[in-house]
């Protein structure tokens, strides 16, 4: 061993400093090497031995060679670098060193080197060794889990983008930038609601203080602006996001195109319709033959020789009002059936609305002798809404209170209000439903009609519908006792 | 002696039509707007035809003719009407139980209600 090595084994005083300085030694979680200036290792710790499967016997007084693989001293130069400590006694810090001994799984160090000097000269370099291996892992682990996190994000075809809690947008996924045509640079930093459509900011901004207030995840469908100054239908999910303290940091906007499905609901609205349409065709067909038949026997009578100018004029007035009274039945039933391909909302006033619907059962109704009892208030009741969609559902549900009473019965429509809500409700003498029937009424394609003669869809398009005009709709029925639908929709 | 024929109907119009046509050919005519005020008048007159509409706010024009049937025997009845074609099964039942002498779908050409009453 080495001279000034010994020299610490000298005199109690040294003994008891040599024993702290084994403790020391021992006790540092890193591994530590002394080496001399032949780089022949002086000391090394357990920390050393135990990481490299080595006793004393094998280590102390061999070349560094001998100990590393010569591969790593190449690598790292380490006769060159100990030889630079020793020569000019600086210290080398902080190098990165991967290290594979033999039998062993990989670990990564880093690595200083320092010079011990005594008395002047440099005696000893102390090669510190820090297993950072499950640093480095856990690192590169955190580094992944955030790459595919990201990736996850920019994957997704739907919209992903973060917010702080006043709105400004922080991130902005490919799915935002695709759909919106706003590229992430041209968004950061502005106000998310600038990006919604200007009819829907209100909303969002309602969203955005819900938020705030602590509430949780809230949905709703809006549109999104576009940067050729157009606008897409979006499902929104906003979500708080908390950070380490558990308090609302910003908000995370999860969005999804509903283009597709926005088409698909309009053809699906407008089949449901045709359908409705065939239910009426009985009715439609008996109400408009009667005033043909009229005009035609007035203009037969006028094809006769032998009338007073009277007559003649009193068969022409005939003719006219009954061509009005077709034209208008035919009128009626254009409007309805027409697909409304980009429904507006604007205020309605559902007193003019109702009766329009009704003129288009009143046919049916009288038909199948059922008494209409209508109640609608002096004053019009205003709310917002897409008119034709609203039609489309109340016809929804006067036909299906006329088809419940084959028999005849009392078809009663009132319209109210309380509350800042608007309350229409449909009542029939008929079938009623059947308990087993009445959870699954509103599910689509539920029916129990016989083949052909019922979709199953009407309800839940009036249910649809309904919640678009964010209504509520509920029944109460009892087998043979007839039903009740009531829909409540929020004032103007 | 006149023949006396029940025009039953709903609508006003096709009732002043069928009043005007066969009152031109010399027939009593009586109007009725529903199936009860058809069996009033049935009670108080003896009818040799009555026209009726299939559809009726107080009753389907086929029970009429059935009730009808009972009341009056005599009557002969003939259904005009914009709910049903000629070949609709309720119709070629109610010809061939005897039920109505004749179907006659609106619009008509006024002949058609013409030769029907001849029969």
């Amino acid at each position: 061993m080495n001279e000034s090595l010994d020299s610490l084994h000298n005199g109690p005083e040294s003994q008891r400093y040599r024993k702290l300085y084994e403790m020391l030694l021992e006790a540092i979680p890193s591994s530590v090497l002394l080496i001399d200036r032949d780089i022949r290792i002086a000391l090394a710790n357990r920390n050393f031995l135990e990481k490299n499967r080595l006793t004393l016997a094998d280590t102390i007084g061999n070349r560094l060679d001998a100990v590393f693989p010569a591969i790593i001293i190449d690598q790292m130069n380490f006769p060159g670098r100990i030889r630079q400590v020793f020569e000019k006694g600086f210290r080398i810090k902080g190098e990165r060193m991967t290290y594979r001994a033999p039998g062993i799984p990989l670990r990564i160090y880093y690595y200083s080197i320092l010079p011990f000097s005594w008395r002047g000269g440099v005696e000893l370099a102390m090669l510190l060794m820090d297993d950072v291996t499950e640093q480095v892992r856990l690192s590169e682990e955190v580094r992944r889990v955030e790459r595919h996190l990201a990736s996850v994000v920019e994957s997704a075809q739907d919209i992903v983008l973060s917010t702080d809690m006043q709105g400004q947008i922080l991130t902005w996924n490919t799915a935002a930038e695709k759909l919106s045509g706003f590229t992430l640079h041209a968004v950061r930093g502005r106000n998310f609601f600038d990006f919604c459509a200007e009819d829907h900011q209100g909303e969002m901004k309602r969203i955005f203080v819900n938020l705030q207030a602590g509430k949780e995840a809230q949905m709703a469908e809006l549109d999104l602006k576009t940067k050729d100054n157009g606008r897409i239908p979006v499902s929104w999910i906003c979500s708080p996001m908390k950070d380490h303290l558990g308090q609302t940091a910003g908000v995370v906007a999860v969005g999804r195109d509903l283009t597709e499905r926005c088409k698909f609901e309009a053809q699906l609205l407008q089949s449901q319709k045709l359908a409705a349409l065939g239910v009426m065709a009985g009715g439609i067909a008996h109400e408009i033959r009667n005033p043909l038949a009229v005009c035609g026997s007035a203009a037969q009578f006028i094809m006769e020789d032998d009338i007073s100018p009277e007559f003649r004029r009193e068969c022409a007035q005939k003719i006219y009002t009954g061509i009005q009274r077709a034209s208008m039945i035919i009128e009626n039933l254009l409007r309805f059936a027409r697909p409304s391909v980009k429904p507006d909302i604007k205020k309605i006033n559902l007193n003019a609305l109702l009766e329009e619907t009704l003129s288009l059962v009143t046919n049916q109704a009288r038909i199948q002798k059922i008494e209409l009892r209508v109640q609608l208030p002096p004053e019009p009741v205003l709310i917002n809404g897409m008119e034709a969609l609203l039609q489309q559902a109340f016809m929804n549900l006067l036909l299906n209170a006329i088809k419940a009473m084959p028999d005849g019965g009392v078809l009663s429509l009132t319209l109210g209000k309380t509350d800042g809500e608007a309350w229409i409700s449909i009542n029939d003498t008929g079938q009623g439903i059947a308990p087993r029937d009445l959870h699954n009424i509103f599910d689509p394609f539920y029916t129990t009609a016989p083949v052909g003669q019922g979709t199953g869809l009407g309800l839940s398009i009036c249910y649809s519908i309904i919640q678009q005009h964010f209504g509520t709709i509920s029944v109460d029925s009892a087998a043979a006792q007839g039903s009740t639908f009531v829909v409540r929709l929020p004032l103007l | 002696m006149s023949t006396v024929i029940l025009i039953v109907d709903d609508d006003t119009d096709m009732c002043w039509a069928l009043e005007h046509l066969l009152s031109r050919q010399g027939f009593i005519t009586l109007k009725a707007l529903s199936a009860q005020e058809a069996l009033d008048l049935m009670s108080r007159h003896r009818f040799s035809w009555a026209l009726l509409d299939a559809k009726l706010p107080d009753m389907d024009g086929l029970e009429l003719a059935r009730r009808i049937r009972t009341a009056a025997p005599d009557t002969r009845i003939v259904m005009v009407s914009g709910y049903f074609y000629r070949d609709d099964v309720a119709v070629q039942e109610a010809i061939s139980q005897g039920l109505i002498i004749d179907f006659i779908s609106k619009p008509f050409l006024q002949n058609e209600i013409l030769e029907a009453l001849k029969s």
